[in-house]
């Protein structure tokens, strides 16, 4: 799942300074489930700003919807008839969802009310920790499961480092070396091999942004791929 | 015609035709005999013709299988005990005079006034004892128990009610707040509220005939004769058993004991002389209202034993008329505004209120009561309802805690759905705590009403679920008090699983060897484990611990591990009765376990049994310790009577042994005096200390040697004994682990809480759990015992109806718009919301949900609601109250 | 026990602690209340296990809310007590009065 957290309410106060009508969108997937920016995030925020602006003698009228996914232009449709009605909007979705509603309303300023922070798990109520960089060459098959691009300081797909120290990372104690985990749970499972294979660097040069589209899913449309 | 008020302790008048109190069940309208000229105007003006002028007593003959005999009590007639001038003094009153002087249905509608010129009393002495402790004017020996925490009580409530300061005094000779939670109130009433108490037994009470106002005159605890004047005098009058009581006993062969309380075994504490009839209350001996009503369970518990084969065969069902269907219409709100005799109406501007109330939205109809919650009034209300064709109803009275259960039935009634129902509390949070500011409490009454009118706009109709009842009951704990629960369970025809953590069933009492009566307490418990284990519905679980809990009321599921192999086992169960027990204090003071010379009372009476008394020159005993200390500020309760059962026990097989015992305040209460006025005339010598003066111990060679200061001589004195002991006070046994997975409330002093001190004595806030024995609070065995018939009696009432139903307040999930993110499943504090891997779906189940709202507040997308708490239904309530302008 | 608090105290009664929302405190704010405030049962004896402690949770939230917003974290409360300690709860009350008495009328009111 995707993780986000609230931006400071400053600067989001600051992207608004400027506009009288508001409409708050939340997005209903994602950073719904890790609390912040469903409709309870949508509410407490509208709050907020009302406070806020009526504080400042500036008072702003605000609109609030929290929509299935901000990143599908089905659910998307639903804000058409809204947006019109404002002067800006100030998204709760994810980094994707947020550039998704920007496309379609070209013409209106779209601001982020959430910083997207990683693609992680749930460890408890509010409590998220990170997984994955979506690195596009997964090597958990090789490292017993344990990402060494996510985990690893220096993301290294080859470890560990010489700062390797009795199972933490030369950065900090309280940071375990992913590759010592690889190691350990490499060796409970008799696979040690692997981390002989040496994996070739991913070239972070040069990047654009990917595209997927799954095998049996082209069509004539998306057919365009790269 | 009039007649002199009795009710009202003749402080007034009243009509000859007259309703008693306000409060009465059946509140109708009687004629006085006494006072009827026999026009018979009465029966012709009636229009309903519902007067019977000329009706007689008739004899009527009931055949039945058990009875109960609950007379009650009767307040001492201090008439004859000239010297406190009672009839001849306006100013010297009982405490029931007092009482309704206090009570808005009384002769000054609660302001209190003094009879002679109606002025407000700047002081006020109580008396205690008087008719009880006082074998030398009245015979009364006993002590009638309630005396002490309702003198408090009243001294309390006059200081609250007077405008002024109020110097209110209590001479007592001991004060005797035993009960539970009753020595926090003393401590309060004395060092908060500043209620005087003073020890000494007032002589003479004599009038300043100019002023009315009275001299009281004592001999102080140094032997010094003082004098004080105040505006009125109370005279806490003890409880007496009515003549008509005795003549009751006689006609039904009922042994009576010398003071003319039922004759009582201590181990059937609520059984007669007779089989198949039971006493309660008073009649069985001076008690307190949760003890009345406890004993009134037990009493109930036994005569239904009796006729239990016969249960159910001639029950009649209220019908409920069906429901009609209101979803479509526009609110129709009723609102119904209570003056609770003046409590509100002395206060808030009723009218104002009623008048605000019905300009208010969707407000169709508004009316005043002098008594909302009374009989006819759930007639009149139930003519609105149908008049005005309401749809919601607001009652702006009192506390829904106490209230909202009728006022829902009287909506059922005429087809409403309870839950459209709305109570203001304009009484507990407003005019009884806003008397001094009469037009503050009629705007804050308006508000509340204001608040209460907006969420009842937006109440629904909910659904209660019938679920069916596991007939079964768990038992935890095989003391005294967890056998009996047991046993009369099992007698009742139900089956009972009854778990002990011990290997062994008796618990404390074990440790036991005779009640203060002469009971063999070994031999009872001999007799009753054998009647444990013989019957055919109760099974016994021993060296059981109890490991997990789950389940609702009705339906509930405990595993056990049992015996040393840790076999598990899982019981399911309808009703759990907790009867955990206590343990006995181990002192830190006075050198205990340093010198084997210095013992607990428990150790002494083991001692006594084993070795007698006849090398025992000294003794000392020193009362309250590890009780009504900063450490545990409550009265242990047994105590007192502990040690006087210790000193009999001595005197008796050695008169030549000296016995001094060290005591703050002697708790022997009931019939328990006696054996304090015995231990006296036997010799036993009680020296009362101050708590900020405690004895001092000091072991030596030649005893441990004991100084105190005297109160009498004035002068410190040290006594040699060769043995002192301790009156430990009760602790209660260690339920962390049970409590934590039960999820069972305990107060601070670690016993469990029950529902409601008076109403509810045995009830565990949580339904179908009940509570007995000193799992409650420390108690002697005959109270343990008929604790624990009440906690069966109550189980009862849960196991006899093969099915329940259930709370509607209870948490719902949109699943449409749930995103299954899994917050509520990890917020809920019982685990109940799940997620259904067939349907894909998070699901709330009704009848394990507790209705906290812990997962509707945390939802992210808020697609959990908590009937009748719903967002919009809270929301209203700010949004209202903040729309008047705060 | 007929014990005195400040009348402008109105009381909203809710099952637990545990059902006060973020938004029913802040919504009071923003309605022009000068102070509200949470009364949980004590720390540890929670009927519902740990209502009182997520509303504590909450109500430290929205003090910090309203602090970002610039108006005093000090309006809104937690206070615990036992059922049985009416005395405590009109001792908090008159606190809580007399805590608003000296942080003045709600700075919305004026806008």
């Amino acid at each position: 799942m995707i993780v986000a957290k609230r931006k400071p309410f400053d600067e989001i106060k600051d992207f608004l300074k400027d506009y009288k009508k508001v409409l708050t969108a939340g997005c209903g997937t994602c950073v719904a489930v890790c609390l912040a920016g469903g409709e309870k995030e949508v509410s407490v925020l509208n709050a907020e700003l009302d406070m806020a602006r009526r504080l400042d003698n500036k008072p702003i009228e605000l609109g609030a919807i929290t929509i299935e996914r901000q990143c599908d232009r089905e659910y998307l449709e639903a804000l058409d008839s809204m947006v019109e009605g404002y002067d800006a909007v100030l998204s709760l979705a994810c980094g994707a969802g947020i550039q998704f509603l920007a496309e379609r309303y070209p013409e209106k300023p779209v601001f982020p009310g959430v910083d997207t922070t990683f693609i992680g798990v749930n460890q408890d109520v509010g409590w998220y920790e990170e997984r994955c960089r979506s690195c596009s060459s997964c090597v958990l098959g090789m490292t017993a499961g344990i990402c060494p691009v996510t985990m690893c300081a220096k993301g290294l797909y080859n470890g560990p480092c010489g700062g390797t120290n009795k199972g933490s990372c030369e950065i900090s104690k309280d940071q375990p070396c992913a590759w010592y985990m690889i190691y350990e749970r490499l060796s409970k499972q008799n696979r040690l091999d692997n981390i002989l294979k040496i994996t070739p660097v991913q070239d972070w040069q040069n990047q654009k942004p990917r595209t997927v589209i799954q095998p049996g899913y082209k069509t004539s449309e998306n057919s365009a791929e790269k | 015609m009039a007649a002199v008020n009795e009710i009202n302790k003749g402080m007034n008048d009243r009509r000859a035709t007259y309703i008693e109190y306000a409060q009465a069940v059946p509140l109708a309208y009687a004629i006085d005999p006494d006072a009827c000229i026999g026009c018979g105007l009465c029966e012709n003006t009636c229009l309903a013709k519902a007067v019977k002028y000329n009706d007689k007593e008739e004899e009527t003959t009931v055949t039945v299988g058990s009875v109960i005999l609950s007379p009650g009590t009767k307040g001492y007639d201090p008439s004859n005990l000239d010297f406190l001038g009672y009839g001849k003094f306006p100013n010297v009153v009982t405490s029931e005079g007092f009482e309704r002087i206090l009570s808005a249905g009384g002769p000054y509608f609660g302001h209190v006034m003094r009879p002679l010129d109606r002025e407000e009393p700047k002081s006020i002495a109580w008396l205690q004892c008087v008719g009880s402790r006082d074998i030398n004017k009245c015979g009364n020996g006993y002590c009638s128990s309630v005396c002490c925490m309702y003198a408090t009580k009243e001294a309390m409530i006059a200081k609250e009610h007077i405008h002024g300061d109020l110097d209110a005094v209590i001479f007592n000779m001991d004060m005797r707040t035993f009960g539970k939670d009753y020595e926090k109130y003393f401590l309060r009433a004395r060092d908060k509220e500043g209620v005087r108490y003073v020890k000494a037994r007032v002589h003479t009470i004599s009038e300043v005939p100019e002023t009315g106002d009275l001299i009281v005159q004592y001999v102080d605890e140094s032997g010094e004769r003082k004098q004080e004047t105040f505006s009125m005098v109370v005279l806490s009058v003890g409880l007496t058993i009515p003549d008509s009581a005795v003549e009751l006993a006689k006609r039904l062969n009922i042994e009576l004991n010398h003071y003319n309380f039922v004759a009582t075994d201590p181990f059937a504490p609520v059984e007669t002389s007779q089989p198949g009839i039971y006493t309660c209350g008073v009649f069985q001996g001076p008690k307190d209202i949760p003890g009345s009503v406890t004993e009134a369970s037990a009493a109930a518990c036994l005569a239904g034993a009796d006729l239990s084969e016969a249960r159910g065969t001639e029950t009649k069902t209220v019908t409920i008329p069906e429901q009609k269907d209101v979803s479509d219409q526009e609110p129709r709100i009723g609102v119904f505004v209570c003056n609770c005799g003046i409590n509100i109406g002395g206060i808030v501007d009723v009218p104002a209120v009623q008048e605000y109330a019905g300009r208010l939205p969707n407000v169709v109809f508004t009316d005043s009561n002098l008594f909302t919650c009374s009989q006819d009034t759930q007639e009149k209300i139930k003519e609105k309802i149908k008049e005005h064709n309401l749809n919601r109803v607001v009652v702006a009275s009192c506390s829904p805690k106490t209230h909202e259960p009728m006022f829902m039935e009287t909506l059922e009634a005429c087809g409403l759905n309870r839950y459209l129902f709305e109570m203001a509390n304009i009484r507990n949070q407003n005019s009884w705590i806003h008397s001094k500011a009469p037009e503050l409490a009629t705007q804050k009454a308006k508000d509340l009403v204001r608040m209460a009118v907006a969420r009842a706009g937006t109440l629904k109709p909910l659904a209660q679920k019938v679920i069916s009842v596991t007939q079964k009951a768990l038992v935890i704990g095989g003391g005294v008090a967890g056998m009996n629960a047991a046993l009369n369970l099992g007698r009742q025809g139900f089956d009972v699983i009854l778990v002990e953590k011990d290997a062994q069933l008796g618990g404390f009492s074990r440790k036991l060897h005779h009640t203060i009566e002469g009971g063999d307490i070994l031999a009872y418990l001999d007799k009753l484990i054998g009647q444990v284990n013989a019957h055919e519905r109760v099974e016994v679980i021993t060296e059981a611990r109890v490991t997990g809990f789950g389940g609702y009321k009705g339906n509930f599921t405990t595993d056990v591990e049992i015996g040393p192999g840790k076999e598990k086992r899982t019981i399911k169960h309808g009703v759990i009765i907790v009867a955990t027990g206590a343990v006995e204090y181990q002192p830190k003071e006075y050198s205990y376990g340093d010198d084997d010379r210095v013992v607990t009372q428990i150790e002494l009476a083991d001692r006594l049994e084993e070795k007698g008394a006849s090398d025992l020159n000294t003794v000392v005993m020193i009362q309250c310790v590890g009780s009504r200390n900063d450490e545990m500020q409550e009265c242990s309760r047994i105590c007192c009577q502990n040690a006087v059962k210790n000193a009999l026990h001595i005197k008796k097989e050695n008169p030549d042994t000296q016995v001094f015992v060290l005591y703050r305040d002697i708790r022997t209460y009931g019939l328990l005096e006696d054996f304090y006025k015995e231990a006296r005339e036997r010799g036993v010598i009680f020296i009362r200390f101050e708590n900020d003066a405690p004895p001092k111990v000091k072991a030596s060679a030649e005893g441990i040697l004991v100084s105190v200061k005297d109160h009498i001589l004035q002068r410190d004195i040290t006594i040699r004994a060769d043995l002192l002991a301790l009156s430990a006070g009760m602790r209660a046994a260690d339920t962390d682990e049970l409590s934590g997975i039960m999820k069972l409330n305990r107060n601070q002093e670690g016993y469990f809480i029950e529902a409601h001190v008076k109403l509810r004595p045995v009830d565990m806030p949580g339904e179908g759990i009940f509570l007995c024995g000193t799992a409650h609070g420390p108690k002697l065995i005959s109270e343990a015992i008929s604790q624990s018939q009440a906690a069966a009696s109550r189980a009862t009432t849960f196991l006899a109806k093969p099915e329940i139903k259930l709370s509607a307040i209870t948490a719902k999930v949109d699943t449409e718009h749930c995103v299954k993110c899994l917050t509520c499943v990890r917020t809920c504090p019982f685990g109940v919301p799940m997620f259904n891997t067939e349907l894909g779906v998070i699901e709330i189940d009704d009848a394990l949900c507790h209705g906290c709202g812990s997962c509707a507040s945390i939802c992210p997308r808020q697609t959990i609601k908590l009937s009748f708490y719903e967002d919009d239904q809270l929301a209203c309530k700010i949004d209202a109250l903040l729309a008047g302008g705060m | 026990m007929r014990l005195d608090y400040p009348s402008n105290i109105k009381i909203i009664r809710v099952p637990c602690t545990g059902k006060v929302d973020v938004m029913h405190l802040l919504r009071a704010i923003q309605k022009g209340a000068d102070g509200v405030y949470a009364v949980g049962c004590l720390e540890g004896a929670c009927h519902y296990n740990e209502g009182n402690l997520r509303a504590r949770e909450r109500v430290n939230h929205v003090r910090r809310l309203l602090e970002e917003i610039g108006i005093e974290g000090d309006r809104v409360r937690m206070y615990n007590l036992s059922s049985g300690e009416g005395p405590t709860f009109a001792a908090y009350a008159r606190e809580m009065a007399e805590n608003i008495k000296m942080l003045g009328p709600n700075p919305l009111k004026k806008h």
